[in-house]
């Protein structure tokens, strides 16, 4: 608990305040699609706290809530999570020489937002230590306000009247969530193809569709950024 | 076989498995430490997969949604999400582009023109 004290740890819970604004809506969203595909409340929590990889559970209850094969739901979900390998190596240095026991927990409060205000935050420490200990502190604030916003959605999705159409909130944040990432015109067209082959795969047999549309786009990203042989 | 989400087998097997394969994702290369170096390449490639999926998830949801507006053809949904997409693009806010989507559909649909 003596890292509870670090400065390094009060720093870096500091700096993810303000970051994590934009995760209660996505948070309340995700109690509130738990609680309409009645899931119930400790399921949903146990969910969230073993999984705890918000997009990824999004789209695992809503296939699961369209009857989806497992192996289609967990797929679907673990390619939306592959993004994790490069965090992973991001840490990968400021870990070594880490206890295993640290290493896992820092493995798995991995999370975009973290990840992105501790790469922001790189150069500042002169020990590996002190760079776990912001991480952590950035980790602790996101798993913090994560659970109690998905717990908020959970309890206000109770009584939100059907008329407020509370499930198109998916999408909305899911959109909130993707164009950030379109950084020039390439991404911007590997997400209008995304858009177009998912509305025309859509009737593929086994809810099929969206891992074949993920598959197709990457390969059309790689056809687009291919290097031009001279 | 049918698949039903209120089955406890098919829900805890989905919690379990993606709970393996996203930590193994996550721990990978911590485990690994800087044995294996990620060639600028595959980052490239990698950072495309949120604009490969995402938008798989947005578009049908919208456009095969059962549409209530008969003013705009039953596509309200799409409607209000090309809306918001330009009103992120200009305020970068997430709370803004969920409540103002939320309120336009709901405005859409209470009060259709």
């Amino acid at each position: 608990m003596q890292v509870l004290k670090s400065p390094f740890f009060i720093k870096g819970f500091r700096q993810m305040v303000p970051i994590t604004t934009g995760v209660i809506p996505f948070g309340a969203v995700m109690g509130t699609v738990f609680f309409n595909a009645k899931i119930s409340f400790v399921k949903a929590m146990t969910m969230n706290v073993l999984v705890y990889a918000g997009a990824s559970q999004l789209a695992a209850v809503e296939l699961m809530d369209k009857h989806a094969a497992l192996i289609v739901v967990v797929l679907t979900g673990l390619v939306i999570n592959l993004r994790f390998l490069l965090y992973s190596a991001g840490l990968a240095v400021e870990l070594q020489g880490a206890s295993w026991g640290t290493k896992l927990l820092c493995a798995h409060t991995l999370t975009d937002q973290s990840y992105a205000v501790m790469l922001a935050h790189h150069d500042e420490f002169k020990k590996k230590s002190d760079a776990i200990e912001f991480y952590l502190g950035t980790a602790v604030c996101m798993l913090l306000v994560w659970h109690a916003s998905v717990v908020a959605g959970y309890v206000f999705g109770n009584f939100a009247p059907a008329s407020w159409n509370l499930d198109f909130a998916v999408p909305l944040s899911f959109l909130a969530l993707v164009i950030p990432t379109l950084k020039n015109k390439t991404y911007w067209l590997v997400a209008l193809f995304s858009t177009v082959v998912s509305i025309l795969c859509y009737s593929m047999p086994f809810k099929t569709g969206l891992i074949t549309t993920a598959l197709l786009s990457i390969a059309l990203a790689i056809f687009l950024t291919r290097k031009k042989e001279v | 076989m049918t698949y039903q989400l209120s089955d406890n087998t098919y829900f805890w097997s989905v919690v379990f498995l993606m709970l393996a394969g996203t930590l193994s994702i996550r721990f990978s290369m911590i485990a690994l430490s800087s044995k294996i170096v990620i060639s600028e390449r595959t980052k490239e490639i990698f950072s495309f997969i949120p604009a490969a999926i995402l938008p798989a998830f947005i578009a049908p949801s919208a456009f095969f949604h059962q549409g209530q507006v008969l003013s705009l053809g039953g596509k309200e949904r799409m409607v209000v999400l090309i809306f918001v997409t330009f009103l992120f693009l200009w305020t970068r806010s997430t709370l803004a582009t969920i409540c103002v989507g939320l309120s336009a559909l709901y405005l859409l649909t209470q009060f259709p023109f």
